[in-house]
């Protein structure tokens, strides 16, 4: 059964714990379908467990909620069929090259061998890379991988797509150029999950939420989460609630 | 999707530095440099004699053992204390003492008065040398009272041996299936395990998980092109040792393939179960290498399992390797048939559904 609505994600009361550790602490929210939503929070915070339940990768200890219209308890099958999902960890292999990596990924997704060709072309013209079409993707420039990645995330035209610190690591030229390529998913209907550790994305989103001790401690557009903490930017903005919740824990 | 999954894995196997080297070396190494390296065969025992006699008969025992093959005459000795110098500094592994009046109390048959020493410093060395030396005297016996008509000098000693299925008692023959067992044991526990953790390692088994591929199939493609190779291994280990040495299985070779079929399953298991609990290659080596020496040493491969202590030999009932080297040496040198080695097959069949359960029970659980 799949429950439509105008939320990618809806989630309420979601809790997982490690033994004593309680990692994400009674979390509820939405992502609406189209946005791109940041999901912003220290590191330890709980962001990485939080997003591994949301991909169908771990089981909530407790708590509900649909990813695409599938249960996260129950449709976890159903749910990896329906998101794209890119990892600050290399989600390539590198002894492939660039075309196998799509041919592989295309396979994994049900793409027929002449869809999976047709796809390939499109996107290596998308990415200019058709000179690099069979250069092992280990050999590409890391920017060039994280475009890659990216791109195979999406082969399917999945309705979400999960980034998980997807700019790690590169130049503020290529961020850019990485976050025109989620703007124009964004625009095509897709839905963005992201996390990042950049302030200046966090301001390209069109809802942040902030993480602190496994909970949610804010969430909003960028324009009221500085309106309402008195802040210049998302940086601030972050500092400010995260500087809040060091000092509670040395209370 | 299988297609694509299997056409990465075999991709990268035969892209990665390593492997595919090695799937060819393996036989060739196994085969034509192992069995002589492993050979238990004792050569060129250093002999040093006394003989006090001086006679014919004296001469004639002396060339027996010496015309063996097996001892290499260092020294003719005046005094038993000068032998005893050279066994004391190493020079002589082995010393025949030969007292006067050897000659005319063997032809009277009152007495033998031949005495053998051995150094067993090294305990099977020795054991043999002096097992060698004692069949060498035998044959001079027999010898003695066919050629001459002469009464055996004593009616008792009349030992007829007779070595069954590997009459020449030749190591290399008795040795080339258990070399297979360790190589095939090799590519399909420990080559896999090694495999799923680097993908570990790397993150790339995060985005599988993320994908509709279901786990067993993940798996299951990452493991066939070892089988595939375990195959290959095993077909030309068997080539060559027919082409270079003239040895062929004595059994149906198909009982071969399928002992190491029900091998393969087990270490299959294994190798996941490994993956599993290491979380990087260095962890996974550790294990491997404790559990490589375990299956060797516990195996019966090199010393018989029969002339373990009872707890020893418990110990090796949990070995799968135990099982399929026995079952192997039992097909080639033997000619058996599954019927007549089942409980190998038992033994693999138990130990591989504890080992399958295990694996994948801790494989859900790990994600």
């Amino acid at each position: 059964m799949r429950i439509m609505g105008n939320n990618a994600v809806e989630i309420k009361g979601l809790t997982k714990k490690f033994g004593n550790f309680t990692a994400v602490d009674n979390i509820s929210f939405e992502v609406r379908k189209g946005e791109i939503f940041g999901f912003l929070g220290a590191n330890g915070a709980g962001k990485t467990t939080a997003m591994r339940i949301l991909c169908g990768l771990s089981r909530p200890t407790s708590g509900e909620g649909t990813v695409a219209g599938y249960d996260i308890n129950t449709r976890q099958e159903e749910i990896k069929r329906h998101i794209g999902y890119m990892s600050q960890k290399f989600s390539l292999y590198p002894d492939l090259t660039v075309r196998e990596n799509i041919r592989l990924f295309g396979g994994i997704y049900g793409l027929r061998d002449r869809e999976i060709e047709e796809k390939t072309d499109a996107l290596l013209g998308l990415l200019e890379m058709r000179r690099e079409r069979d250069k092992f993707a280990g050999a590409l420039p890391l920017g060039w991988k994280q475009k890659l990645a990216f791109s195979i995330a999406m082969i399917h035209d999945p309705e979400l797509v999960f980034l998980d610190e997807p700019t790690g690591g590169v130049d503020p030229e290529t961020r850019r150029r990485f976050w025109e390529m989620i703007y124009e998913a964004s625009e095509s209907g897709t839905t963005v999950f992201v996390t990042t550790h950049y302030m200046d994305e966090a301001e390209y989103c069109d809802r942040v939420s902030v993480m602190t001790d496994g909970k949610i401690a804010a969430l909003g557009s960028p324009e009221d989460l500085k309106a309402s903490y008195g802040a210049a930017d998302m940086d601030e903005v972050f500092r400010t609630i995260v500087g809040r919740a060091g000092k509670e824990d040395r209370k | 999707m299988w297609k694509y999954l299997l056409e990465k894995e075999f991709k990268q196997f035969f892209r990665d530095p390593g492997l595919p080297r090695m799937a060819l070396a393996f036989p060739v190494l196994m085969m034509l440099v192992f069995p002589f390296a492993v050979s238990m065969e004792i050569r060129n025992i250093n002999l040093a004699v006394v003989d006090s006699d001086r006679s014919e008969e004296s001469v004639r025992l002396l060339e027996k053992c010496t015309s063996s093959g097996y001892f290499r005459l260092v020294s003719l000795c005046g005094s038993p204390e000068e032998a005893m110098r050279l066994m004391d500094g190493n020079k002589a592994d082995a010393i025949v003492t030969i007292s006067s009046g050897f000659g005319t109390e063997t032809a009277l048959g009152t007495g033998f008065p031949v005495g053998i020493k051995v150094n067993t410093v090294n305990g099977t060395r020795g054991s043999i040398a002096a097992q060698y030396l004692q069949n060498c005297v035998m044959m001079y016996l027999q010898d003695r009272s066919q050629h001459d008509g002469l009464p055996a000098v004593s009616q008792t000693v009349d030992i007829s041996e007779k070595y069954y299925f590997n009459s020449l008692l030749d190591y290399k023959l008795f040795m080339i299936p258990a070399l297979i067992v360790m190589g095939i044991t090799m590519i399909t526990a420990f080559l896999p395990s090694l495999n799923i953790v680097s993908e570990k390692e790397s993150g790339t088994i995060e985005q599988m998980n993320v994908t509709p591929v279901s786990k067993s199939a993940f798996i299951i493609c990452k493991m066939i092109p070892y089988w595939v190779i375990a195959f290959f291994v095993l077909t030309a280990c068997l080539l060559i040792a027919w082409a270079v040495f003239g040895y062929v299985c004595r059994g149906n070779v198909l009982w071969l393939y399928l002992y190491t079929f029900l091998d393969i399953v087990v270490m299959a298991a294994l190798g996941l179960l490994i993956s599993n609990y290491s979380n990087n290659a260095q962890q996974a080596m550790f294990v491997i290498w404790f559990f490589a020496v375990i299956f060797i040493l516990m195996s019966g491969i090199f010393t018989p399992v029969a002339s373990m202590p009872d707890w020893a030999r418990a110990i090796t009932c949990l070995n799968p390797m135990r099982y399929y080297a026995d079952a192997m040496r039992a097909v080639y040198l033997k000619g058996s048939t599954p019927a007549d080695i089942w409980y190998d097959a038992a033994g693999l069949a138990a130990i591989g559904s504890v080992m399958v359960g295990w694996a994948i029970a801790s494989y859900r659980k790990s994600l």
